[in-house]
C-alpha cells in the first residue's frame, strides 16, 4: 500500500515538472526574429539541405532554420499551416502542387523579383511554368529530378539485346521487355509501381509526351486521357503484363518495391529519376551489375520525353521575413548553391551551369540534362487529387487498364470523363 | 471534480466541434475563401457513391473483425484465466502487442508479407504452403486477411484482459457449485461464467466496435487503400477528402455524419452495459 | 468482490490459484502446447522486426548531420507522453470518482457525452483543433500537443477510474466520512490508494498512446526541434532515393517500440492487475 502512494506521488511530481517544464520549451517555437527565415522542406531533400542552410548562413546575417517534413505528410502539414497562417518563411515544395497553393493565395507574388534575375531565361522550362498562374510568379525553380529509363545491361545480353543500344522507340522498350522475360530465371523485362499514382505521372506520361501527346491541355482546364497517345502507352503496360514481361509486386507497389527489385538485377527496364543512381552506386547494398541509362523514348525513333520533377521555392502569404526570404531564394538559385546541389548528387535546374557543375561529374548525366531540356509537368490545380491520389481518376485508370478484366478504351473512357468532371468543377 | 475534464474536453473537444459544425455548414476549403451553402455538404454525402462504399466496407470490416476479436479474446482469456506463474506469464506475452503502437505494426506486418523479400512469404514458401512470388497486397481478400490479423495480433491482448477481469468479478461460489454438481471447467466457463459475463462482453464490444469503424492507420499503412480502393475506409475518405481533395467543409460533414453512427451505435451498447449492471 | 479488497485488486486472480485442483479441460501438456505455440505466434512479429536491426541503421538514424536528432526527439516524446499522463491521470481521476461516487443530475448524461471523445475520428477533427490550439497561443507547442493527447485519453482514462471507485464498497468511504473528512480528502485517503492499480494502467495506457501519436504530433508541431519521436523516425527511416528500406524502416519502428515493451514489462506487474481492478464492475 506505502509503495502504491509513493508511486502516486511520483506520478504527481513528475505531471507537475512537466508542466512547469513546458513554460521554457514553449520559448522555442516562438521565432519571429527579423534576421531568421524559416524555410520547410521534403524530407527527401534532407542530405544537402542543412549543409546549403549551413554554406548560407555562414555568409549571411539572415539566418535560416530548416524544418524537414515528411514527403508523405508535406501537403497536408503545408496547407494546414497556410490556413492557420503559420506558413514559413519559405517552403520548398513538390513543384505539381506549386499552381493549386498559387490558386488558392497560399503564396506571395514575386514577379518584380523574379523579373530582375539575370538568369531566369536559363532555368528548367519545366519548373518555370509551374510558378506562373493567372499573370503571377509564385516560384523559383530549385532543384531538379527528372525521369528517365534504367536498363540492366546483364540482361540485355542474356537476352542476346545489345547492351550498348538501349530502346530508341516504345515498340523496342516492349519488344526489349518481352525478350528478357523470356529467359525465364526469374526476371522480367520490365517494372513500374502500379499502385502509385505520383510515380507513375513521373514515367509514364514521357511516353505520352515524347509522342506528341498530353495528359492534359496546356491550360490544366481539359482532361486527354482518351486521347490516342494516352491509349498506346497504357496498351503497351498491359501488353507487357498480359505477357507475363512484369513481376506481381508491381500490381500494388505503391512505390517502393519496383525499384528494389531492379536493383536486385531482376528486372531488365525501369523508368526511374535522377535520385534512383544514389541509391543504384550504393557500396553497401547498390546495384551488382552493369546497368545503362537511357532517355524515356515516343513513338518514333528520335522522340524523347520526361517529367521535369523536383521542388520550386516559394515564398507563403504572411511569411513574417519576405525580404529575408527572397534573400535565401536569390541565393539558392545562384552559383554556389547549386553547386553544393550539385556535389551532393542532386540535379541543379540552372540549365547554364548543368554543364561545369553537374555533367562534368559523370558523362552519363547527360540523359539527365537532356531530359531536363525537354521536360514537362502536367499543369493543374487539382494535380494532388487527379494524379498523386493512390486512389485517384489516374491511378484508378492504371489499375483498370492494365490489370483490369476489361478493356484499355473502356478504362481509359472511364477516367477520361471522371478527370473532366473534376477539372470542370474546379474551374466553375 | 469533473470540472478539469469539462474544462479539457471544453477546450480540446468541443470547441474544435464546434467549428466543425460550422466548417460543415460551409463550402470550406482548406485554403482560401469559405461560402455558406447549409445543408448541401449533408445531401451530397448521400449520394456519393465513394463515402457510401467507404461505409460499407467499414461496416463489412467491423462484422468481420469483431466476432473474431470476441471469440478469441475469451478463448486466451479462458487459456491463462488463473493467477499462476505459468498463466500469467502467457498473459505479459498475449498482453504484449497492445503496447505497440498500431502504425508501428502496421509497418512491421507490411513487412513480413512483402512477396519475395517479406521473411512470413519466404518462410510460408520454404515450406511450400505458398508461393513468395504472390503478391498479398494485390487480391483484395489476402490483404484483407493480413489487415485483420495485424489488428487481432495488436489488440486482442487487451480484450482478453477486460475478459479476465469481468471473470474475476464472478463470486467464487458460483462456480464452485457448479462444480459441486459435477461441471468440468469448460462447463462451468460456458454455462455459468460466459453469461454472467455480459457487462464484459458490452464493453468489450464497445471498444472493438467503435475501434473498427474508427479503422484508418492499418489500411492507410498495409493497403493504401488498395487494390484498386477496395479497402478505403470511412475514415480514411474523410482523410483523402480533408487533406487530397482540400474540401474541408465536406470532410466535416461527413466526419458528423460518422460520429453520429458511431453514437448510435455506442448508445446501443451502451444500454446494453447499463441493462446487464442491473441484473 | 471478496472482504479482502486491498490485497485482491492489487494482484492478480489470487483467488483462483487458491481454488483446489479442478478437473482440467485439457491435460496438462496440451495446455502447455497451445499456450507456448500461441507465444510464439505473439512473439514472432516483434522478433522479424528486431532481425532488422542493424548496426548501419542504427547509425543512420541516430546521425543528426541533417539537422535532426533523435535523442531530441527522444526528450520531446518523452516531456509529451509524461505530461499527457500526468494530466490524463490527475483529470480522469478526479472525474472518474465524481461519476462514481458523487452522481448528479445529467451526470449519467455527461459520463456518455465524455465517452463521445472516444467516437471521434482525429483526422477529421485536426483542421478545427489547429486553428483552436492557434487561438490560445498553443501551436507548435509540444503542451499543446500533450493536453490535446491527454483530452483524447480521457474517455478510456475516465471509464476505467469510474470503474475503479464504483468497485470500492461504500462502507470504506463511510468509515472516512465518519472521521470528519471532506468529499475530497475521503477520496485522497481512502479510496486513492485502493484505485492506484487503475491508476497505474490509466497512466500506462496514456502513456503508450502519447508515445505513438503520429498525426497530431506532426500537424500541431512546426518546428523541427520540437518534432516527437515517431514524426522524426518516419523521417530519418525514410530512404532519400524516394526508396523504402525495409532494414532501415524496421530499425526505426524498433527504436520507437523498445522504449515501450521495457516500460510495460517493468510496470506489467501493476498494470495488468490494474485494468482487472479498473474493469471490475
Amino acid at each position: 500500500m506505502r509503495r502504491h502512494t509513493t508511486s502516486l506521488i511520483a506520478l504527481t511530481t513528475v505531471a507537475a515538472l512537466g508542466l512547469g517544464l513546458a513554460g521554457c520549451s514553449s520559448d522555442s517555437g516562438g521565432g519571429g526574429d527579423s534576421s531568421t527565415v524559416k524555410l520547410w522542406v521534403r524530407d527527401s531533400q534532407s542530405r544537402f539541405m542543412q549543409q546549403l542552410a549551413d554554406a548560407f548562413n555562414e555568409s549571411h546575417d539572415t539566418q535560416v532554420e530548416v524544418t524537414l517534413v515528411p514527403a508523405a505528410d508535406y501537403v497536408q502539414k503545408f496547407g494546414t499551416a497556410a490556413a492557420g497562417g503559420d506558413a514559413p518563411d519559405v517552403a520548398s515544395i513538390d513543384l505539381v502542387y506549386v499552381p493549386y497553393f498559387a490558386s488558392v493565395g497560399a503564396l506571395t507574388d514575386i514577379s518584380d523579383q523574379w523579373n530582375d534575375l539575370p538568369y531566369k531565361d536559363d532555368m528548367s522550362p519545366g519548373h518555370v511554368a509551374q510558378g506562373e498562374y493567372d499573370g503571377g510568379v509564385y516560384s523559383v525553380p530549385f532543384t531538379a529530378d527528372v525521369s528517365a529509363m534504367f536498363y540492366n545491361k546483364d540482361l540485355f545480353a542474356a537476352a542476346g539485346l545489345d547492351p550498348e543500344t538501349p530502346p530508341a522507340t516504345m515498340a523496342e522498350v516492349q519488344a526489349a521487355a518481352e525478350a528478357i522475360s523470356a529467359t525465364g530465371d526469374g526476371n522480367y523485362g520490365f517494372a513500374f509501381s502500379g499502385a502509385c499514382g505520383g510515380c507513375n505521372i513521373f514515367t509514364i506520361t514521357p511516353y505520352v509526351w515524347a509522342s506528341g501527346g498530353n495528359v492534359l491541355s496546356d491550360d490544366g482546364t481539359e482532361a486527354q486521357l482518351d486521347s490516342p497517345d494516352v491509349t498506346a502507352a497504357m496498351q503497351m503496360y498491359r501488353d507487357m503484363w498480359d505477357a507475363g514481361a512484369m513481376p506481381e509486386l508491381v500490381q500494388s507497389d505503391s512505390g517502393s518495391n519496383a525499384g528494389d527489385a531492379f536493383k536486385q538485377g531482376k528486372v531488365g527496364i525501369f523508368n526511374w529519376g535522377t535520385f534512383y543512381i544514389g541509391s543504384l552506386e550504393d557500396e553497401a547494398d547498390g546495384a551488382k551489375f552493369d546497368w545503362g541509362l537511357a532517355p524515356i523514348p515516343g513513338a518514333e525513333a528520335g522522340e524523347i520525353g520526361s517529367f521535369a520533377g523536383g521542388d520550386n521555392l516559394t515564398i507563403p502569404a504572411g511569411a513574417e521575413n519576405p525580404e529575408g526570404a527572397w534573400e535565401f531564394l536569390e541565393w539558392a538559385t545562384g552559383d554556389e548553391a547549386q553547386g553544393v546541389i550539385a556535389d551532393n548528387g542532386v540535379m541543379p535546374t540552372r540549365i547554364d551551369l548543368l554543364e561545369t557543375l553537374y555533367i562534368s561529374k559523370d558523362p552519363r548525366f547527360q540523359v539527365f540534362a537532356d531530359a531536363l531540356e525537354v521536360g514537362k509537368v502536367p499543369y493543374s490545380v487539382i494535380e494532388n487529387e487527379l494524379f498523386n491520389d493512390p486512389n485517384g481518376v489516374w491511378s484508378t485508370m492504371i489499375q483498370e487498364a492494365v490489370f483490369g478484366s476489361g478493356s484499355v478504351d473502356d478504362a481509359l473512357a472511364k477516367a477520361q470523363e471522371a478527370a473532366q468532371a473534376l477539372l470542370d468543377e474546379s474551374n466553375e | 471534480m469533473s470540472l478539469p475534464a469539462f474544462v479539457l474536453l471544453g477546450m480540446f473537444f468541443i470547441w474544435p466541434l464546434i467549428r466543425t459544425v460550422t466548417m460543415s455548414l460551409h463550402d470550406w476549403p482548406l485554403l482560401g475563401v469559405p461560402e455558406f451553402i447549409g445543408f448541401d455538404n449533408y445531401v451530397k454525402a448521400f449520394r456519393d457513391n465513394q463515402f457510401l462504399g467507404a461505409g460499407a466496407f467499414t461496416i463489412f470490416y467491423t462484422v468481420v473483425i469483431t466476432p473474431i476479436l470476441l471469440i478469441l479474446s475469451f478463448a486466451l482469456a479462458f487459456l491463462v484465466r488463473r493467477g499462476t506463474r505459468a498463466h500469467r506469464f502467457f498473459q505479459t506475452i498475449y498482453f504484449l502487442p497492445v503496447v505497440i503502437g498500431l502504425a508501428s505494426g502496421s509497418y512491421i506486418w507490411l513487412f513480413m508479407w512483402q512477396s519475395d523479400i517479406g521473411p512470413t512469404t519466404l518462410l510460408l514458401g520454404d515450406l511450400g504452403l505458398l508461393d513468395p512470388r504472390t503478391n498479398y497486397f494485390a487480391d483484395f481478400w489476402s490483404a484483407f486477411a493480413i489487415v485483420v490479423t495485424m489488428v487481432t495480433w495488436k489488440v486482442v491482448g487487451l480484450q482478453m484482459l477486460l475478459v479476465l477481469a469481468g471473470i474475476q468479478g464472478i463470486p467464487e461460489d458460483v462456480t464452485e457449485a457448479a462444480r459441486i454438481d459435477g461441471a468440468n471447467a469448460w462447463q462451468s466457463f460456458w454455462h455459468i461464467t460466459v453469461p454472467l459475463l455480459r457487462p464484459t462482453l458490452a464493453l468489450v464490444l464497445v471498444f472493438s466496435v467503435d475501434g473498427s469503424l474508427l479503422a484508418f492507420d492499418q489500411f492507410y499503412i498495409m493497403t493504401t487503400g488498395g487494390p484498386a480502393g477496395s479497402t478505403i475506409t470511412a475514415v480514411f475518405q474523410i482523410y483523402r477528402t480533408g487533406f487530397v481533395q482540400f474540401d474541408v467543409g465536406y470532410a466535416s460533414a461527413l466526419s458528423l455524419i460518422l460520429m453520429l453512427a458511431l453514437g448510435l451505435v455506442s448508445l446501443g451498447q451502451m444500454l446494453l452495459l447499463r441493462n446487464s449492471d442491473n441484473s | 468482490m471478496t472482504t479482502t479488497l486491498p490485497a485482491t485488486t492489487a494482484t492478480l486472480l489470487p483467488d483462483a490459484a487458491e481454488v483446489p485442483r479442478r478437473q482440467p479441460v485439457l491435460p496438462r501438456i496440451a495446455w502447455w502446447a497451445i499456450s507456448i505455440c500461441l507465444a510464439v505466434l505473439f512473439l514472432y512479429p516483434i522478433g522479424v522486426m528486431l532481425s532488422q536491426v542493424g548496426p548501419d541503421d542504427i547509425a543512420q538514424i541516430f546521425d543528426s548531420s541533417k539537422g535532426l536528432s533523435v535523442v531530441q526527439s527522444a526528450g520531446n516524446s518523452a516531456f509529451v507522453s509524461l505530461v499527457a499522463t500526468g494530466v490524463a491521470v490527475l483529470v480522469s481521476t478526479l472525474a472518474g470518482y465524481a461519476f462514481a461516487k458523487l452522481p448528479y443530475r445529467g451526470s449519467r448524461i455527461a459520463f456518455f457525452v465524455t465517452l463521445v471523445t472516444f467516437m471521434v475520428p482525429f483526422q477529421a477533427i485536426i483542421t478545427p483543433l489547429y486553428l483552436v490550439l492557434r487561438d490560445i497561443g498553443l501551436q507548435n507547442n509540444l503542451l499543446g500537443v500533450a493536453l490535446v493527447i491527454a483530452t483524447f485519453n480521457l474517455p478510456l482514462g475516465i471509464f476505467l477510474m469510474r470503474n475503479s471507485f464504483a468497485a470500492i464498497p461504500a462502507s470504506l468511504e463511510e468509515a472516512a466520512q465518519i472521521d470528519g473528512a471532506s468529499a475530497f480528502s475521503a477520496m485522497w485517503r481512502v479510496m486513492l490508494p485502493v484505485a492506484v492499480p487503475g491508476l497505474v494502467s490509466t497512466a500506462l495506457l496514456s502513456f503508450f498512446a502519447a508515445w505513438n501519436e503520429f498525426f497530431a504530433a506532426l500537424i500541431l508541431i512546426t518546428d523541427q526541434s520540437l518534432y516527437t519521436l515517431p514524426v522524426s523516425i518516419g523521417i530519418l527511416s525514410a530512404d532519400a532515393n524516394f526508396q523504402l528500406d525495409f532494414g532501415l524502416m524496421q530499425t526505426g519502428v524498433a527504436v520507437t517500440v523498445i522504449p515501450c515493451v521495457i516500460v510495460y514489462l517493468v510496470l506489467q506487474r501493476y498494470y495488468v492487475a490494474g485494468l482487472l481492478g479498473g474493469a471490475l464492475k
